[in-house]
């Protein structure tokens, strides 16, 4: 929990503060004890009706002080637990949106999905609500031993006697319970996953059959779930009645000693009285306190996960000094380009030039380093050895966000983000005005797909584009790029998956996109890479051949043999037709 | 057809007709229940005896100003210990007891409803959420678990205790009782209050919570987009928005717990103060003795926690009563698929299939099939081509009977599907859906899903056709390897070949593939293309599908356009006909 500390910053006197307050909660409560003690031995043992009217007039003030106190507590507490939380959930974000996409394709989506959300709510759920039951808790154990031994040091030594066993029946409990309930969560998480499946799943389920053995997997995670929830309720059932009964006990003591030495009268019946309930206001505190046990290890065991995050580096980063670059021509240098994702170089000293606005297709089988490559331009990655420049600039000389701005990039699978059309449109460029954008989606298209949509460009696009057709959300995804209007585009398959009517669309919308800029088209079909001035082939990370696709076709080489198998080269059915 | 869409969402059970099913449940452990009860009165006499002890040490043996024998203490100290250590073991075994008449009800009302899932048609999961339908058999069971399981029997415990103190209280002092009585009432108030207050807003919390998992998710999944377009900040700046909101419910919510939570207490003290004022004046005037002041405030402060309890209780109560009631609700109200009342079989060898005069619309909408007639003969492969929302998916989905045409008739074999039993016409259509599911076991128990018992050089030659073979025997543990979020995730494209391994492994003689190779790069497409239609021949197969290449398995396209098929023939023919098929293929071939 160290790591949270920076996020204090700034309002450790109002943590302090708050410390005080709790303290102010803890007096009152004890306090108010020792004020009945009076009330008992000077007003009515004494028989002095009028102190007994102040004494508890000063109670009720005191308790009412005490409310206010515990109020302004859990409110105080849960403000500056929020702003802890709300600023390490941002730090951590904004570390992640800078980390290299290496990171991203190690690491599971899920899995850091999970850091940013449910460990989060862990830190999150202790400090607002556990945190008001940890500070008033921890202060008011000491204050009721102190305010028992103010009362009587002798009768005070007596909570010292009792106190060790309590402790450690609270510390066993803590244990074992938390032990339990982290295998409880486990439990009912496969319970969960197994329903969840189950139901996303449900077709194919009942399609083969597979009901009866679904519910036998189903009804053993739920057996197991039961016995562990049982196992749970046990280990409560014990601890609450044995504190309970530790109560008993301590106050048997208290009567047996306090008898003794009110009888040699040393002792007020009032303070043998009110010993008896300030000890079991140290009994409370250590209740309350395993309740929040449990939270303080998940919150503890989430934080070492979330630091490990915040631990890496951003594999790219602008480099001291870089300079902003300005607007591109778009020439494009590719030198002698060596990269490896581990040990194995993907990309063998590439090289290649382009001239600012030309196109250039890369073909070739998947897993050969097409892709690896639009990453390098975009600088996903850097190189190991060799420079990627644009206008003569090494990549890693320049200001990322800078070049980023100038360069488009259309994926295979685009994705889109939850909002409207038109707003996916703009994540581009976000300052452009409803004019661009509607400009933008009727260059390429999209408005005649928006059209046949409630809303137009306003119909609200569900998470990931579910309900678009890939071929409408490619669409998007080049108006997008075209808003951007990048110098530098790079198109990534942005052809496949798609049904010939939408492509010719996507066909015509690339047209649109391509001209005046420096393209790469990585390509499956046909259709897409003609349009490209050069082709070039590339095989186990190496170009092995370039060329125009008239020059390519001529020869007998790894060229024409793909172009058989290239989405558009039918041969058998071309032949028919 | 406005029934059908009642028929998967009916209304919630009411508050009465719920509660009278709950209490149908809890009899099933009634032995428990009369257990706990039991416990219950034994604690509630126990708990009133101990401060009643105290009162007599304190009158007869501590403070004995006002009897001249001092009786010896120990009497009372040690049947103080002995009741406590009674106590102790009821009060284990009451909680206990209550706590797994808890468990096991939510266990059974999640075991039903697990089992009614599976038997639901699909128009129930057209209608309801994957999240709503989950979050009752998970989250919405706990308010029922407490309710039935610990609040009942607590609340007829807190009855017993208040009326128990009551009595007690009322024979020592009634006036006394009358004034010290004035905070409880309240207590049991702010209890109720405070959790009638506070669960809407820990929900919306929660709510909260879910917006910024949904822009976590979308920021990380699509960081490439992101970090491409240089766009951190928007990202950034909407995930702090999300992240504010949580802060803004989190801070209500303990607005709600600063005003509710100190009362519980602080309420106390108002009795206290009661009994230090009215009750010390009457122990000067020699009315109470100091024993007796004692025992009120001992019992008072018991009466805290029982009071609190009614208060969340209540509270409990018509939370647990609400979600019951939906679940009660889809429980009874939902009608699985009905198994023919006088079944009859498939014929053996290869079943054709026949579409006659079928039509089909999902639930109250414009119909998708229209009086559609389409025969396929046994053992033909037929592609089914069409543009996107032409009724493709639907046509397919009427085969294994996820749906019933609304009307018309599907024959498999010459049988009326609807007439057959529904494990046996499953076990004889395979399916491949067009976003394949694959289940988190391993690979292997992925294959087999369809037939447990195939032999093992079959699944292997299912594997070659389909294309497993290409990247099984890589994966880590290879065919044992687990697949789903704690094991590997393949790609789309591997996801599809796998399920379309399952199907052919599953040995159904009708074979119903949905767009099965539309994640497949092009071409590992062509190279299964070739090696698929031997692995089907024999069967019967429908295929539904967007590519040309995939049609190249059909001895016969035809297409759908509006809901009913309007050309049929060899694909090279009407591909020459210029027609539909022509339209939707053409370009790929003029390219070529």
């Amino acid at each position: 929990m160290k790591g949270l500390w920076r996020y204090l910053e700034g309002r450790k006197l109002r943590a302090a503060l708050m410390v005080l307050v709790g303290a102010g909660n803890a007096a009152a409560q004890t306090g108010g004890w020792l004020l009945v003690r009076d009330a008992i031995d000077n007003g009515i043992v004494a028989g002095d009706k009028r102190h007994l009217t102040i004494i508890v007039a000063i109670y009720l003030v005191v308790a009412a002080a005490g409310w206010l106190l515990q109020a302004w507590l859990i409110r105080g507490l849960a403000a500056i637990g929020q702003a802890i939380v709300i600023g390490l959930r941002r730090n951590l974000f904004d570390h992640l949106t800078n980390l290299s996409l290496r990171y991203f394709s190690q690491q599971k989506a899920g899995w850091i999905i999970a850091r940013l959300t449910s460990d989060v709510d862990a830190v999150s759920d202790v400090l607002s609500q556990g945190m008001p039951t940890l500070v008033s808790n921890v202060i008011l154990l000491p204050a009721a031993v102190i305010a028992l031994l103010i009362a009587d040091w002798r009768l005070g030594l007596i909570s010292f006697a009792v106190l060790p066993p309590a402790l450690i029946l609270s510390r066993w409990f803590q244990r074992v319970s938390h032990a339990a309930n982290v295998e409880q969560r486990n439990r009912i998480a496969a319970v969960t996953a197994q329903i969840a499946e189950s139901v996303a799943g449900m077709a194919i389920v009942q399609a083969f059959n597979r009901e009866r053995r679904f519910q036998a997997e189903f009804d053993a995670l739920n057996d197991a779930n039961r016995a562990q929830s049982t196992y749970v309720q046990k280990i409560f059932s014990v601890f609450f009645p044995s504190i309970e009964f530790l109560g008993v006990l301590a106050m048997g003591t208290v009567l047996y000693f306090g008898s003794h030495l009110y009888q040699s009268g040393t002792l007020t019946i009032g303070t043998l009285i009110t010993a008896i309930y300030l000890l079991q206001l140290v009994f409370q505190p250590l209740q309350e306190l395993s309740d929040v046990y449990g939270q303080l290890q998940s919150a503890g065991a989430a934080m070492v996960k979330i630091a490990s995050i915040l631990d890496e580096e951003p594999e790219i980063r602008d480099r001291p000094g870089a300079e902003p670059l300005p607007r591109l021509e778009g020439d494009l240098d590719i030198d002698s380009v060596v990269f490896a994702y581990g040990k194995d170089p993907v990309l063998h000293e590439i090289s290649f030039h382009m001239a600012p606005g030309s196109c250039f297709a890369l073909v070739g089988e998947s897993g050969h380093g097409k892709s690896t490559l639009a990453r390098l331009i975009g600088r996903h990655y850097d190189p190991d050895e060799g420079a990627v420049r644009v206008d003569g600039h090494d990549l890693r000389d320049v200001q990322l966000r800078s070049y980023r701005r100038q360069l488009g990039v259309v994926l295979q699978d685009p994705f889109l983000f939850s909002g409207t059309i038109g707003s996916n449109i703009r994540f581009a460029k976000p300052d452009a005005t409803d004019e661009e954008v509607e400009a933008a989606a009727a260059a390429v298209g999209v408005d005649r797909v928006a059209a046949r949509l409630s809303g137009g460009l306003e119909h609200e696009v569900r998470e990931g584009g579910a309900g678009l057709s890939s071929g409408e959300r490619q669409l998007i995804s080049i108006a997008r790029a075209l808003l951007a209007d990048p110098r530098i585009l790079v198109l990534d398959e942005a052809t496949s998956n798609i049904d010939r009517p939408t492509e010719v669309l996507i066909e015509q919308a690339l047209d649109r996109l391509l001209r005046g800029r420096t393209s790469i088209i990585i390509a499956h079909r046909l259709s897409t890479v003609r349009r490209a001035d050069e082709i070039l082939v590339v095989e186990n990370g190496q170009i092995i051949q370039r060329g125009t696709e008239r020059e390519l076709l001529a020869v007998d080489g790894p060229f024409r043999r793909l172009a058989h198998t290239l989405d558009g080269g039918e041969p058998e059915l071309a032949a028919a037709g | 057809m406005s029934t059908y869409a009642n028929s998967v969402d009916p209304p919630d059970l009411g508050m009465l007709p719920t509660f009278r099913r709950l209490l149908h449940i809890w009899r099933e452990q009634w032995r428990l229940g009369v257990f706990a009860l039991t416990c219950s009165l034994l604690y509630t006499l126990i708990s009133i005896t101990i401060p009643i002890l105290i009162q007599r040490a304190i009158d007869h043996s501590i403070d004995i100003s006002r009897h001249e024998h001092r009786q010896p203490l120990w009497p009372y100290l040690a049947a103080i210990a002995g009741l406590a250590a009674c106590r102790f073991i009821i009060n284990f075994n009451r909680r206990f007891a209550t706590a797994r008449i808890g468990v096991r009800i939510e266990a059974r009302m999640r075991e039903l409803l697990y089992q009614a899932y599976l038997r639901y048609p699909r128009a129930f999961y057209d209608r309801h959420a994957t999240g709503q339908v989950l979050s009752r058999a998970t989250n919405d069971l706990y308010p029922i678990r407490y309710f039935i399981g610990w609040g009942l029997v607590q609340g007829i415990q807190s009855v017993m205790m208040i009326i128990g103190a009551g009595i007690v209280l009322a024979l020592v002092d009634p006036q006394l009782t009358l004034y010290a009585a004035v905070s409880l009432p309240p207590i049991g108030i702010v209890a109720y209050r405070f959790g009638h207050l506070v669960s809407p807003i820990s929900r919306q919390v929660q709510a909260r919570k879910g917006d910024v998992t949904e822009a976590a998710d979308e920021a990380v999944v699509g960081i490439e987009m992101v970090q491409a377009f240089g766009r951190e900040d928007d990202v950034r700046e909407r995930f702090g928005d999300r992240a504010q909101g949580v802060r803004s419910a989190a801070l209500r919510q303990a607005t709600v717990e600063s005003q509710h939570v100190p009362g519980l207490y602080y309420l106390p003290a108002l009795s206290i103060a009661a009994v230090v004022f009215f009750g010390g004046r009457a122990v000067i005037e020699g009315d109470l003795t100091i024993g007796n002041f004692v025992l009120f405030e001992t019992l008072l402060l018991q009466l805290v926690w029982p009071l609190e309890a009614i208060g969340w209780i209540l509270d409990l109560a018509q939370r647990a009563l609400a979600s019951a009631g939906r679940s009660f609700a889809w429980l009874e109200g939902i009608e699985p698929l009905p198994d023919p009342a006088n079944p009859r079989h498939l014929p053996p060898g290869p079943l054709g299939v026949r579409f006659e005069r079928v039509s089909f619309a999902y639930g109250g909408e414009v119909d998708v099939l229209r009086e559609l007639d389409f025969v396929v003969q046994p053992g033909e492969i037929v592609a089914v081509c069409g543009s996107t929302g032409s009724g493709k998916t639907s046509l397919l989905n009427l085969l294994p009977r996820f749906y019933d045409p609304t009307s018309g008739r599907v024959l498999v074999g010459g049988v009326d599907t609807r007439d057959v039993p529904i494990a046996e016409l499953r076990a004889s259509v395979a399916l491949v859906t067009q976003r394949p599911v694959l289940f988190s076991v391993p690979l292997r128990d992925n294959l087999t899903a369809g037939r447990e018992d195939a032999d093992w050089d079959e699944v292997l030659a299912a594997c070659e056709a389909a294309g497993v073979d290409a990247f099984g025997p890589t994966l880590p543990d290879g065919y044992d390897t687990l697949i789903g979020e704690r094991g590997v995730n393949l790609s789309g494209g591997q996801r599809q070949r796998v399920a379309l391994a399952r199907a052919l492994v599953a040995g159904a003689r009708v074979v119903v593939l949905d767009d099965p190779l539309s994640a497949v790069d092009t071409l590992t497409e062509r190279r299964l293309v070739g090696r698929l239609r031997p692995a089907l021949s024999g069967r019967t197969v429908l295929v539904a599908t967007q590519r040309l290449s995939t049609v190249e398995i059909a001895d016969r396209a035809v297409v759908l356009l509006d809901g009913r098929i309007v050309e049929s023939g060899k694909p090279a023919e009407l591909l020459r006909a210029g027609g539909p098929f022509a339209t939707l293929f053409g370009d790929e071939v003029v390219a070529a």
